[in-house]
């Protein structure tokens, strides 16, 4: 410190540049509040049709599809119309059930894409508020009603297999889109183009 | 004193927009990721619903073809009912003005010529279709229960630029 100055003086600098940062701040702040309600606003729609458009209408038509077809095989088989000769009705009823249940179980959150930006973004994050980065109220509620599922089901199913099983993931949904395939050609018929 | 007021509330406007430049910023950051995780869920509940619809038409008409059949109900059941999906926008329509497409009561039309089609193949309609008749939420666990909570919710990401507040497209 400089001894020259009196510490009145002194005081009355730090008093002055606190009172300064102070302002500075509290309207930097409010301003940074507004700002980012009105960004968000402004932003969200676009994002709205972003996500619909590039991932979520594509993913549930290839998922609905899949169900569709399923549904439609079972309930030919189950109709008793004739079938190609050499075909045993109960065996591929049998699995077609166990593809239509398997379907049954994807759900969007297993196979949907990660938002790469959302998680890059959630990790500057990090230390803050991360808890609510991304979530909205709606998609929280639905997590835990998930999760309130998978924890019935472990409680429900017991020993049996179904409860434990893991997520379905793509892999998966190939995999049954392949059973799918060959199902419908043992039936003589190949899945249809949408 | 060593400023005068003029200064001072010119200093904070531009602090204040400062703030507001970085906030907004950040906002839209936050705005795209949580848009697009609604319009993801929402494309994929309305999307599931109506693929299953077209899965399920295309099959049977193979399944028909297959057997030569002659049923002509069957037959126009499903072209009606592919012709109403085709329809049905890929794309939020509220971001194309092209249209005024009727969302809700095209649902409504799909889940009734489904329901059709499956009464002409003796078939037992799924649950998720239950929507169509009485107008309320999907009673089952589907996945699909899209109409009415879609709407809401869809709905509200449009209240927010009032500019696209509108009646007939619902999300």
């Amino acid at each position: 410190m400089d001894t020259d100055d009196s510490p009145w003086e002194d005081n009355a600098t730090n008093v002055r540049d606190s009172e300064w940062s102070k302002i500075s701040s509290d309207f930097l702040n409010a301003g940074y509040r507004e700002g980012i309600t009105a960004g968000k606003e402004s932003a969200l729609q676009a994002g709205f049709d972003e996500g619909f458009a590039e991932t979520g209408a594509p993913i549930g038509r290839s998922i609905g599809l899949m169900r569709g077809y399923i549904s439609s095989i079972i309930a030919f088989l189950s109709s008793g119309r004739s079938l190609p000769s050499g075909v045993d009705a109960g065996q591929l009823l049998g699995e077609a059930r166990a593809i239509s249940g398997a379907l049954g179980d994807v759900r969007f959150s297993d196979i949907a894409p990660p938002d790469l930006e959302a998680e890059m973004h959630a990790r500057e994050h990090l230390g803050e508020d991360a808890a609510d980065v991304v979530t909205s109220e709606e998609l929280q509620e639905k997590k835990d009603m998930e999760s309130l599922e998978d924890l019935m089901n472990r409680m429900g199913a017991g020993s049996s297999s179904r409860g434990q099983e893991k997520r379905a993931t793509m892999d998966d949904v190939k995999s049954l889109q392949t059973r799918l395939s060959v199902l419908a050609q043992t039936l003589g018929l190949s899945l249809p183009l949408p | 004193m060593d400023f005068d007021l003029e200064d001072l509330v010119h200093v904070e406007q531009t602090f204040y927009d400062e703030g507001y430049t970085d906030g907004f910023a950040h906002g839209r950051i936050h705005g795209l990721i949580e848009g697009r995780a609604l319009g993801r869920e929402k494309g994929y509940e309305m999307w599931e619903e109506l693929g299953f619809y077209e899965g399920f038409a295309l099959m049977w008409r193979a399944v028909l073809e297959q057997h030569g059949s002659k049923d002509d109900r069957a037959a126009s059941n499903i072209t009606h009912l592919i012709g109403l999906i085709a329809q049905f926008p890929r794309i939020n329509p509220s971001s194309t003005d092209s249209s005024d497409l009727d969302i809700p009561k095209l649902f409504r039309q799909i889940r009734s010529r489904y329901k059709a089609l499956c009464a002409t193949l003796g078939v037992r309609p799924t649950l998720r279709a239950a929507g169509a008749q009485d107008g309320l939420d999907d009673p089952g666990d589907s996945p699909a229960g899209a109409s009415a909570v879609a709407g809401q919710s869809v709905w509200k990401i449009d209240k927010q630029p009032p500019a696209r507040v509108t009646n007939d497209l619902s999300f």
